[in-house]
């Protein structure tokens, strides 16, 4: 793995403070900085396991029709899948495109959603990456277009359909008796359950024997929950129309009995047998024959709003047109937080020299760092804010997070490597849109008659190296970016990634100097001399990339 | 990061508008070529601009945004087929902010912007992509496939894998110009460069 920086979002843990990174938690909990979300309500950080998703548009990623929402949710829609002409290869899973009975020229297909009207009928469904055609499996249609409809009236006379029809109307009821779960995220945190989980999670703890052990809402309902009407209503059984022993019995393909084993001796080639991957998605016993696949719906996307858990504000909101990629609304924390990058120089002088050889595609390499010896590294901040910022590090301490308050006890365990980073706040000028972009008359070109810093900067890696005091402190800085410099020292005994856990605390000028809250962990104590200043903390992970060991052929066992 | 990708300088030629071609890439009917500006065409590209739709007349055969890449080897050829019996081919709209991994062969219809196209990847004929999706390096994307709005694809055929973030568009596009202003010539290439 390339050096890099994620960002913590703490809605996984109990506490503000990271797992260690070497845990196997760490990963999960740690995000690049462009997938976080930021409340100013709460002035936290939120990520994508945590913020509350609702769907706010759908649309066919096929032919990129937009379906409205309302529609979706009325109809019983199959599996809110394109009502249109879509189809995806059940062999390949590419999309299908219809063609007449005269056969294709070589590669001669139109774009799906526009119907050639020219060619004779009956028409079928093609796939152009593996060939397959519906009319081997008997699926022919008399006109090109509304095949979905035409479709339709075989999918619904199957019996799985009409079983799930008869299921839907079984649990009616209890769907609407239900408090209202529309519209709230793929995940709340909710810790109560709604009634239909209840009741499925009882019904299951009833029938099979144990389960009830792995699942705490049911065991902790039936020793305190018993008051609890809404989740006393059992759902009656539910007499299913379509036996399933009664296939297997010998009846039908797939079954596992007599047609199955028929099917298997006369077997000539390997792609008669459908694969599992191709069969997966279908209900029950499926015919195992690949002859019996037939075309698959294309479901559905949808574009997604989200909302912070806590405060239920929006953080984002698309706009409604399918294919824009604006947004009505979007908290990024990349608008609230510096953007981190960390490079190493040693391994930037090795990469150049691979550049200048001719191997202009060159890419960094892990194992570059060797244990028992010390490498400087660059850290740099680039300040989103039209303020400038101060800013303090802080290296998390590589202790077991089980023993926090006993650092000293913990002294026998060596740590693998030791950082150093500079202990002095220090300044992050603030963003101007000048030095963003642009455009044509231009930066770029004032950058390489100027100072030349970009020379200056490279100048730095050799001269560090040797002098120790070069090494730790701000190296530079320019429009909204400082680059800082630290180091760290690798124990002989080390082995493995070089990761730390890095508190960033900035402090900036606030807009509305309100109360502080104590509540929020993240935020720190009062800056009281100063009360429109505000600092904020949040922790990083930093990888510095993989350790290797001196000796040679030990490296050709670890790799 | 900030460091810069060196070329030797007599290998680029670079125009006006400041686009950056390689003198060691194939560009044929350079008249049916549309280049916005700041785009960069690598070593061993091939771009087919002479394979223009019969009759008269000027026609834009390709055309290309601003800050795109062609990488190294690429195929640009714009897509072909006969419809009620005449054999034709049809343009290529490449939006900004677009860059192509190396070796990757495209012939698509439609692609938009802050695209980004990996490595070794086939873009069938009549493709549609739509703005911020991603494919994959070794995607192969058969003809007239549709890929929606912040989407990546991945895989033979390429399948949708997920959402690309929100801020792809201001990522794609802060890295489409970080690369060109990286891309220089070697300082050590030539004795005119200043210093
Ligand atoms: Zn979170
Ligand atoms: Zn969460
Ligand atoms: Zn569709
Ligand atoms: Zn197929
Ligand atoms: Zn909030």
């Amino acid at each position: 793995m390339s050096p890099g920086v994620e960002y913590y979002c703490p809605c996984q843990a109990s506490t503000p403070h990271p797992p260690q990174p070497n845990l196997a938690s760490s990963s999960y909990s740690f995000h690049a900085l462009h997938n976080l979300y930021f409340c100013e309500e709460c002035d936290a950080i939120r990520c994508n396991h945590c913020v509350m998703v609702e769907v706010s548009g759908y649309y066919c990623p096929n032919c990129l029709f937009e379906v409205p929402s309302a529609s979706v949710r009325a109809e019983k829609t199959r599996y809110q899948s394109c009502a249109r002409n879509c189809f995806m290869c059940p062999s390949c899973s590419n999309t299908l495109t219809v063609v007449p009975s005269d056969p294709p020229d070589n590669g001669d297909e139109r774009i799906p959603p526009t119907i050639n009207a020219a060619g004779e009928p009956p028409f079928f469904l093609y796939c152009n990456h593996c060939r397959w055609d519906s009319a081997e499996v008997g699926i022919t249609f008399e006109k090109p277009t509304g095949l979905a409809a035409q479709l339709q009236k075989f999918e619904d006379s199957a019996p799985e359909s009409l079983e799930f029809e008869r299921l839907k109307e079984h649990f009616e009821p209890y769907l609407r008796a239900s408090p209202s779960t529309s519209g709230n995220g793929l995940h709340t945190h909710s810790p109560h359950m709604n009634p239909i989980t209840a009741a499925a999670s009882s019904a299951l703890a009833r029938d099979i024997p144990g389960v009830a052990r792995y699942m705490p809402h049911a065991l902790s309902r039936s020793r305190s929950g018993r008051d609890k009407n809404a989740n006393r209503q059992e759902v009656p059984d539910y007499r299913a129309r379509v036996e399933i022993g009664a296939i297997t019995t010998g009846y039908a393909l797939g079954g596992g009995a007599e047609p199955d084993v028929e099917f298997m001796r006369h077997l000539e080639t390997v792609e008669e047998v459908a694969t599992l991957d191709q069969r997966w998605g279908n209900s029950w016993v499926t015919s195992p024959r690949s002859i019996d696949l037939k075309p698959l719906r294309i479901p559905l996307h949808s574009k997604k709003s989200k909302r912070c858990p806590t405060c239920r504000h929006i953080l984002i909101k698309p706009e409604q047109k399918a294919q824009s990629v604006r947004y009505k609304i979007k908290l990024v924390a990349a608008n609230y937080l510096p953007a981190i990058t960390v490079s190493l120089p040693h391994m930037q002088a090795a990469l150049a020299m691979l550049r200048r050889s001719g191997r202009a595609n060159a890419e960094p390499q892990d194992g570059t760092m060797l244990a028992g010896k010390t490498y400087p590294f660059h850290l740099s901040f680039q300040n989103p804010l039209y303020d400038p910022i101060q800013v303090r590090l802080h290296v998390q301490r590589a202790i077991p997070p089980t023993q926090p308050n006993a650092p000293e006890t913990e002294k026998a365990r060596r740590p693998p490597f030791a950082i150093t980073l500079p202990t002095q706040a220090f300044p992050i000028a603030a963003f101007a849109e000048a030095w963003e972009y642009d455009d044509d008359e231009d930066m770029f070109g004032l950058e390489g008659e100027g100072e030349g810093e970009d020379e200056d900067f490279d100048a730095h890696g050799p001269k560090d190296s040797r002098g120790k005091s070069r090494t730790v402190g701000v190296l530079e800085r320019r429009a909204n970016v400082t680059m800082i410099g630290g180091e760290v020292m690798i124990s002989k005994e080390a082995r493995g990634d070089m990761k730390f856990n890095m508190l960033v605390s900035y402090t900036y000028r606030s807009d509305d100097p309100e109360p502080e809250e104590p509540s929020t962990p993240s935020r720190s104590q009062a800056q009281h001399k100063q009360p429109e200043m505000k600092t904020f903390s949040f922790y990083t992970v930093v990888d510095l990339g993989t350790i290797i060991v001196r000796d040679t052929s030990s490296v050709d066992l670890d790799s | 990061m900030d460091h810069p990708i060196y070329y030797p300088k007599s290998e680029y030629i670079e125009t006006d508008t400041g686009n950056k071609v390689s003198r060691r890439a194939t560009i044929a009917g350079p008249q049916n070529i549309i280049l916005g500006g700041k785009t960069i065409i690598a070593n061993g590209a091939i771009i087919r601009g002479d394979l223009r739709r019969t009759g008269p007349g000027h026609a834009v055969v390709i055309s290309l945004g601003r800050y795109c890449l062609v990488g190294e080897g690429c195929i640009m050829r714009p897509p072909y087929k006969t419809y009620r019996g005449n054999f034709n081919y049809y343009p290529m709209k490449v939006g900004d902010h677009v860059h192509i991994g190396a070796n990757t062969v495209v012939e698509a219809a439609q692609i938009g912007s802050h695209v980004e196209i990996g490595k070794n990847c086939v873009i069938g004929k009549f493709t549609i992509i739509k703005d911020c999706a991603k494919i994959a390096d070794n995607t192969v994307i058969p003809p007239n496939t549709v890929i929606p709005a912040l989407s990546s694809f991945a895989g033979s055929p390429g399948r949708f894998v997920e959402d690309m973030p929100e801020s792809t568009q201001e990522m794609v596009e802060a890295m489409t110009k970080s690369y060109y202003s990286r891309f220089q010539p070697d300082p050590g290439s030539a004795a005119t460069q200043q210093r």
